[in-house]
């Protein structure tokens, strides 16, 4: 199975789910899915084509569009296509549904994910924050209009 | 309750002080004043600095060339320090890292495990500036606000060779009654 028919069977079973599905390379295809049909698609894609290995997911802070986005890749051990799956969310209240009962490797993704850019993961079995401790919880760091970076409050630098 | 708690303290302190016709009471703590002002306590720093035993507890990479410290290659034992596993058998905690804001909660508790007299090393850019974690989010800065550090070992990691004069440092600290550990 190639890359252009992995993409046709996609649209062909999500055709509102999925948008600007577009090939990259053999190895390599992206598109924009839907931010209610994320788990259905997954689903899919695991089940029917083959994409077994979940490689990581992050966040992206769009703030000029006043967007954030849930960047997923997934790949598989059977072909060599690594599939980009992108989620747009709104930037004042992002929520998406959790991908942990598709793939399990997602739950501590999403935690950091979490912590990181305040993407709350619904239906997520174990919500709390992965590295940060919790009283930087609400601070958001990594995203673009965070105020502690940069940290000036080292005294002795050269 | 503050109150109360209050009188009770001051009160233990009279019966401590009560003075007895032809007995001469006294603390520990005041025995242990009176012989920091005596030759004794040139003798206690000699012990002192010729048994400094450190915390194993590697934070970073500059964890990674303290273990290489304590190996047989540099071998410290021949200073008289050796690697401990426990906070409570350590005199000398090295902090050889990046310290932070989620670690810093278990670093104080390790520091305050440790028995009194008991120094801080400062290892590796991280522990003295940030290093390159210098305008980080989650890095504590200033750790000599927090820890009474007695030697910083600047590099990025510093060589074993540096951390043992480090430790060298420390030890002339001691003999000359100057650390931070004890206060003379």
């Amino acid at each position: 199975m190639d890359v252009t028919e992995i993409l046709k069977s996609l649209t062909g079973r999500f055709p509102e789910a999925i948008s600007e599905a577009i090939v990259e390379s053999e190895i390599r295809a992206r598109a924009y899915v839907d931010k209610d049909g994320v788990k259905e698609v997954c689903q899919y894609l695991k089940d029917s084509l083959q994409f077994d290995h979940l490689c990581v997911v992050c966040g992206v802070d769009y703030i000029k569009r006043n967007e954030i986005e849930v960047v997923y890749h997934i790949a598989s051990y059977n072909h060599p296509v690594v599939l980009m799956l992108k989620a747009i969310l709104p930037r004042e209240n992002p929520e998406i549904e959790s991908i942990v009962s598709v793939y399990w490797n997602s739950n501590w993704y999403e935690r950091e994910t979490y912590e990181l850019y305040g993407i709350v993961f619904k239906n997520h079995p174990n919500l709390k924050p992965l590295i940060l401790p919790e009283d930087m919880l609400g601070e958001w760091p990594l995203r673009k209009d965070y105020k502690g970076f940069p940290n000036k409050t080292a005294r002795n630098l050269v | 309750m503050g109150e109360v708690k209050e009188q009770k303290t001051s009160t233990s302190d009279e019966t401590s002080v009560e003075e007895v016709p032809g007995v001469i009471t006294t603390t520990a703590s005041a025995i242990s004043d009176f012989l920091k002002k005596t030759k004794a306590q040139d003798l206690i720093n000699w012990g002192r600095k010729n048994s400094m035993w450190f915390m194993t507890q590697p934070m970073g990479c500059c964890g990674v060339e303290m273990i290489a410290m304590g190996c047989a290659h540099y071998d410290t034992d021949r200073f008289g320090i050796i690697p401990r596993n426990s906070p409570r058998q350590a005199d000398v905690m090295l902090i050889s890292g990046y310290v932070t804001k989620k670690y810093l909660p278990a670093l104080k508790r390790l520091w305050e495990q440790m028995p009194s007299p008991k120094w801080v090393i400062a290892i590796g850019d991280c522990s003295i500036s940030g290093g390159p974690f210098y305008e980080s989010y989650s890095t504590v800065q200033n750790i000599d606000e927090i820890f009474p550090i007695d030697v910083f070992v600047p590099g990025c990691p510093p060589r074993p060779e540096a951390m043992l004069q480090g430790f060298v440092e420390l030890q002339e600290k001691i003999k000359a009654k100057k650390d931070l550990g004890t206060e003379y």
